[in-house]
C-alpha cells in the first residue's frame, strides 16, 4: 500500500519536473552571467580556469559558507558522537601485501592532493578536490593497519588556522580593498602557477581544512567500539 | 535531453527509497541518490554541443566553444553540502543503531509514519 | 562598518573555538557573548543608516548580478538586530544551562545556527540564500541529537530527512531559476522573471513554498518541529523559535513577494496560514510535555504571521513584522522560563509542575508572564501586534479568518492558563535545592523588561517597521538599489 502510494505521488512529481524541462533549451551556448565569466576570468581574476575564478572569486562568499557546512558537519558529528571513554576502529588488520603497498600509496596519494589543491587556478581540481584526495589516502591507512593513529591536536589546530587564513584573506580584502574577499594581491601572467592573487592562497587554505576535516570525519565514523 | 531524463529517474528513485524502505542506510542512500540526480541536472543544464571545459589552458582556446562554467561551480558547493548531510545522517544513524541494536525503522518508535 | 561584519566576524570566532578550546574551556564560553555584543554595537550603528536607505555591500568587488551582494534594507536591518540582541540573551542563558560535554562543540554550533539565520536575511542571492540555509539546518539538526539520548537522535534523524527534502526542492527550484533566467542574484531575476512561462514559474513557486515552508513550519510540513523543540537543550528550542524560523519565513516572503506576486498564491497563503493555526493550536491542547506545547503554540503564532503576510497590504504586512518581533521575544522567555522548571521538577511532562511557583518564584512569575503576554493580554506586547493583524485582516475583509483567529486565541489562552494554574494554585508544593542560576535569570529579566517596554510603546517599535514592510512591498526600489547602487 505505502509503495502505490509513493509510486503515484513520485510519477506526479516527475511529470512536473520533466514538463518544465522539456521546455527548456538544451546544449544552448552560455548566455547570461555564464557567458560573462567566460568572457572576463582572464581580465578580471587573472585564472584560466573559470569554475575556480566563479567558485573562489566571483562568488567566494559562497565557498566560505561551503567550508563553513563542512566544518559544521565534522563539529556536529564530533558533538552526536562524542563519548568520554573514549572509542576504537574495529578493523582487523590486512594481509601484508595490502599494507606494504598501502605504505607505499599513501604518501604519493597525498602529494597528488597537495599537487590538486595547488594547481586549482590551473587544471580542473582544486582545495575541496585536493582534500577529498588526501583524506582518501589516510583512509586507506585506517584500512590496513589496526593501529594507525592520527594525531588529533595536529589535526584541530591546522582545521582552524586554514579556516582563519581564509577569513583572514577575507577581511584583508576589507581593509586594504573595497570589499570582502575583494583581490588584494596583483593578478600576474595567466597560466602561470604563481597567478590568480588570492585564488591559489584560499585555495591552499581550503585544501588543508578538507583535507584535516574529512580526516578527522572518518575517524569518527570508524571508531564504533567502545573502549 | 537523455541527461535531464536520467536525472529526474536518479531524483525520484532516491525519493522512493527513502519513503518506501524500512532500513536506516538505505534511506541515507536514497538521500545521495536524490543528491546526484539533482547534481547531474544541474551540469546537464550547463552543457553545451560540441564544447570543452571552461578552461583556457592552451591557446586557441575560444569562450564561445566551452560550456557554461556556473551550474558546475555550484555543484561544487552543493556536493559538500550533500557529504555534510550524509556524514551527520551516518552518524546519527550509529546513535539510533547504539539506542536501538537495530536499523529498521518499524522497531524505531517514532520514526513510524 | 559594513554589513558583512554580521557573517565574518562570528565565523572568524568560530574557526578560532577550537584553538582556544585547546588552552581553556571557560574562554570558550565567552567567545559567543563577546562576538554578539560585537555585533550588537555593529547593528545598532548600522540600523539608522539602512532604515533610510538601503546599503548593497557587494562581496569580493564584483557588482551584482555578478558578484554576490549584501542587501542591508530596513528589513534586513530590522531582522538582523533582532537576531543579533536575542543572540545575545540566548547566549547568556546558555551560559550556565549547558553543562554538558563537548561545550566547545555546543558554542561553535550555536554560534553558527544564529550566524546562517542571518545570512538567509542578509543575501541578495538566490543560490547564496540556499547556503546559508544548509549552514542553518546542519547545525539544527546537530544541536537537536545534542544531549545523545534515544528521543534525541530520533527527533534529530526525522528532522534531517524532511529537512533533506526541503534542501533537494529549493535547490531544484534555484537549479530551474538558473536555467530560465541564467542569473541568481534575486534583483535581477525579479526584472526577468516575466519572460519565464507561467507553468514553469508555478512550479518554481511550488518548489519554493515546500522547501521553505517545511522551514517555516507551514502545514503540512511541520510534523519534525514539536520533536525537534522539545529534544533539543531549552537555549536551542529557544533558537529555533525565536530566530531560525522567522528567517525562513522571511525568506518565502521575499522569494513570494518579489517574483510571484499572483493573486492566488495570497489567498493561498491566507488558507495554510488558517489551517497551520487552528490544526497547530488544537494539538497544543493535548500536549502532556510543557516543551512540545510551546512547539505547537509557536506553530501556531507563525500561522498567524503568514495570514498576515498573505493579506498583503501594508498594515498587515507590517502587523505581521509586529507579530514576528513579538514572538521572537515571547517565545524565548516561554523557552527560558520552561527549560528551568523541566529542570527543577525534573520531568518533561506538564503535570509535574504542580506547586513549582511557591518553591521556584521567579522562574514561576517568568512563565507567567510569557504565557500572559503571548495570549495578548493588555498591556503587554502580545496584545498590539495580535490587535494590528486582527484589525488588518479585518479591513481586507476576511471576516472568517478574523473569527478563527479569535477562537484560536481563546484556545491558546485556555492550554496557557492551564499550566500557570497548575504552578500556582496547586496546593501539594515540590521542593527542590538547585536553584536557577544568575545568569539565566538575568537573561529572562532582560527579556520581561522590553516585552514590558514594547507593550507601553508600541508605536516605538511599528514606527520602525513601517519602511520595512513598505521594503516588502514595493518591488521596484528593490531592483533599483540591489542593481543599479
Amino acid at each position: 500500500m505505502r509503495k502505490v502510494i509513493a509510486i503515484l505521488l513520485l510519477a506526479v512529481v516527475g511529470y512536473y519536473i520533466l514538463g518544465t524541462l522539456l521546455n527548456l533549451p538544451f546544449g544552448q551556448k552560455a548566455t547570461g552571467v555564464g557567458k560573462y565569466y567566460l568572457d572576463s576570468t582572464i581580465k578580471e581574476t587573472g585564472t584560466v580556469n573559470t569554475v575556480t575564478s566563479i567558485v573562489v572569486s566571483y562568488r567566494g562568499f559562497d565557498t566560505l559558507g561551503e567550508v563553513t557546512v563542512l566544518f559544521l558537519a565534522a563539529t556536529g558529528l564530533g558533538a552526536i558522537l562524542f563519548d568520554k571513554k573514549g572509542k576504537k576502529r574495529s578493523l582487523q588488520n590486512a594481509s601484508l601485501i595490502v599494507k606494504t603497498s598501502s605504505k607505499m600509496i599513501y604518501p604519493l596519494t597525498v602529494l597528488l592532493g597537495a599537487y590538486v589543491f595547488v594547481h586549482g587556478h590551473l587544471t580542473p581540481g582544486g582545495g575541496f578536490q585536493g582534500g577529498a584526495i588526501i583524506a582518501t589516502g589516510t583512509l586507506l591507512m585506517f584500512m590496513a593497519y589496526r593501529s594507525f593513529e592520527t594525531n588529533h591536536t595536529a589535526l584541530t589546530i591546522i582545521e582552524s588556522l586554514a579556516g582563519l587564513t581564509f577569513v583572514s584573506i577575507g577581511i584583508s580584502g576589507l581593509i586594504w580593498g573595497y570589499s570582502f574577499l575583494q583581490n588584494i594581491l596583483p593578478l600576474g601572467t595567466p597560466n602561470e602557477l604563481l597567478s590568480g592573487g588570492i585564488i591559489p592562497l584560499i585555495y591552499i587554505a581550503v585544501g588543508f581544512k578538507v583535507g584535516a576535516e574529512l580526516t578527522t570525519v572518518l575517524d569518527t565514523l570508524l571508531k564504533t567500539i567502545k573502549g | 535531453m537523455i541527461y535531464f531524463i536520467t536525472s529526474v529517474v536518479l531524483i525520484l528513485t532516491g525519493m522512493y527509497a527513502v519513503l518506501v524502505k524500512k532500513n536506516l542506510i538505505k534511506i541515507v542512500i536514497g538521500l545521495s541518490i536524490i543528491d546526484s540526480g539533482v547534481h547531474l541536472l544541474m551540469i546537464a543544464i550547463g552543457y553545451v554541443k560540441n564544447a570543452t571545459a571552461p578552461i583556457f589552458s592552451k591557446p586557441g582556446l575560444t569562450a564561445d566553444k566551452m560550456v557554461d562554467p556556473v551550474p558546475q561551480a555550484l555543484v561544487l558547493t552543493s556536493i559538500v553540502i550533500g557529504l555534510a548531510v550524509t556524514a551527520v545522517a551516518l552518524s546519527l544513524v550509529i546513535r539510533l543503531y547504539d539506542h536501538h541494536k537495530t536499523l529498521d525503522i518499524n522497531k524505531i518508535r517514532k520514526l513510524k509514519w | 562598518m559594513s554589513p558583512v561584519h554580521f557573517i565574518a566576524i562570528p565565523l572568524f570566532a568560530a574557526f578560532l573555538i577550537p584553538l582556544v578550546g585547546k588552552v581553556s574551556k571557560n574562554l570558550v564560553k565567552l567567545i559567543p557573548g563577546i562576538v554578539f555584543l560585537y555585533l550588537s554595537y555593529v547593528a545598532i550603528t548600522l540600523f539608522p543608516i539602512g532604515i533610510h536607505k538601503p546599503i548593497v555591500e557587494i562581496i569580493a568587488g564584483f557588482k551584482a548580478p555578478f558578484g554576490i551582494s549584501l542587501y542591508y534594507g530596513p528589513l534586513a536591518a530590522f531582522l538582523t538586530t533582532m537576531i543579533t540582541l536575542i543572540g545575545f540573551v540566548i547566549w547568556l542563558y546558555s551560559y550556565k544551562f549547558i553543562i554538558r560535554e563537548p561545550i566547545e562543540k555546543y558554542y561553535m554550533l550555536f554560534m553558527m545556527l544564529i550566524t546562517g539565520s542571518t545570512g538567509i536575511v542578509l543575501t541578495g542571492d538566490v543560490f547564496n540564500l540556499f547556503v546559508f540555509l544548509e549552514i542553518t539546518a546542519i547545525a539544527a539538526y546537530s544541536l537537536t541529537a545534542f544531549l545523545r539520548d534515544k528521543d534525541g537522535a530520533e527527533a534529530a534523524f526525522k528532522y534531517l530527512l524532511i529537512g533533506s527534502f526541503s534542501s533537494t526542492f529549493v535547490l531544484l527550484a534555484i537549479v530551474l531559476l538558473y536555467a530560465n533566467v541564467h542569473t541568481l542574484n534575486m534583483a535581477d531575476i525579479a526584472t526577468k522573471i516575466s519572460s519565464v512561462p507561467l507553468t514553469t514559474r508555478i512550479f518554481i513557486l511550488i518548489l519554493f513554498l515546500m522547501g521553505l515552508g517545511i522551514e517555516s513550519e507551514m502545514f503540512p510540513l511541520n510534523g519534525w518541529a514539536p520533536d525537534a523543540y522539545s529534544q533539543a537543550p531549552s537555549p536551542v528550542g529557544a533558537v529555533f523559535g525565536g530566530i531560525v524560523v522567522k528567517a525562513s519565513i522571511y525568506a518565502l516572503m521575499r522569494l513570494i513577494y518579489l517574483m510571484f506576486e499572483f493573486q492566488s498564491v495570497m489567498h493561498f497563503l491566507v488558507i495554510m496560514g488558517v489551517i497551520t493555526m487552528l490544526i497547530a493550536e488544537m494539538s497544543a491542547m493535548r500536549q502532556q510535555q510543557i516543551k512540545r506545547m510551546l512547539a505547537f503554540s509557536s506553530i501556531g503564532q507563525m500561522g498567524l504571521v503568514i495570514i498576515a503576510f498573505g493579506v498583503g497590504t501594508e498594515p498587515s504586512v507590517r502587523a505581521a513584522l509586529f507579530q514576528m518581533f513579538n514572538h521572537a521575544l515571547i517565545k524565548s522567555l516561554l523557552f527560558f522560563a520552561a527549560g528551568y522548571l523541566v529542570f527543577h521538577s525534573g520531568s518533561k511532562k506538564i503535570s509535574a509542575l504542580d506547586g513549582l511557583g511557591h518553591d521556584k518564584p521567579i522562574t514561576s512569575f517568568f512563565f507567567a508572564f510569557g504565557a500572559l503576554a503571548i495570549i495578548g493580554l493588555p498591556p503587554f506586547s502580545g496584545f498590539w501586534s495580535k490587535l494590528y493583524v486582527l484589525l488588518s485582516v479585518a479591513n481586507s475583509g476576511l471576516f472568517a479568518a478574523v473569527a478563527l483567529i479569535l477562537f484560536s486565541s481563546v484556545v491558546e489562552a485556555i492550554y496557557y492558563l492551564r499550566v500557570v494554574s497548575r504552578l500556582y494554585f496547586n496546593t501539594e508544593v515540590a521542593t527542590d535545592v538547585r536553584r536557577t542560576p544568575v545568569s539565566g535569570l538575568v537573561a529572562m529579566g532582560i527579556l520581561t523588561l522590553v516585552i514590558l517596554f514594547v507593550g507601553f510603546y508600541p508605536n516605538l517599535v511599528l514606527h520602525w517597521m513601517t519602511p520595512a514592510a513598505n521594503e516588502l512591498l514595493n518591488k521596484a526600489a528593490y531592483i533599483k538599489a540591489g542593481l543599479f547602487h
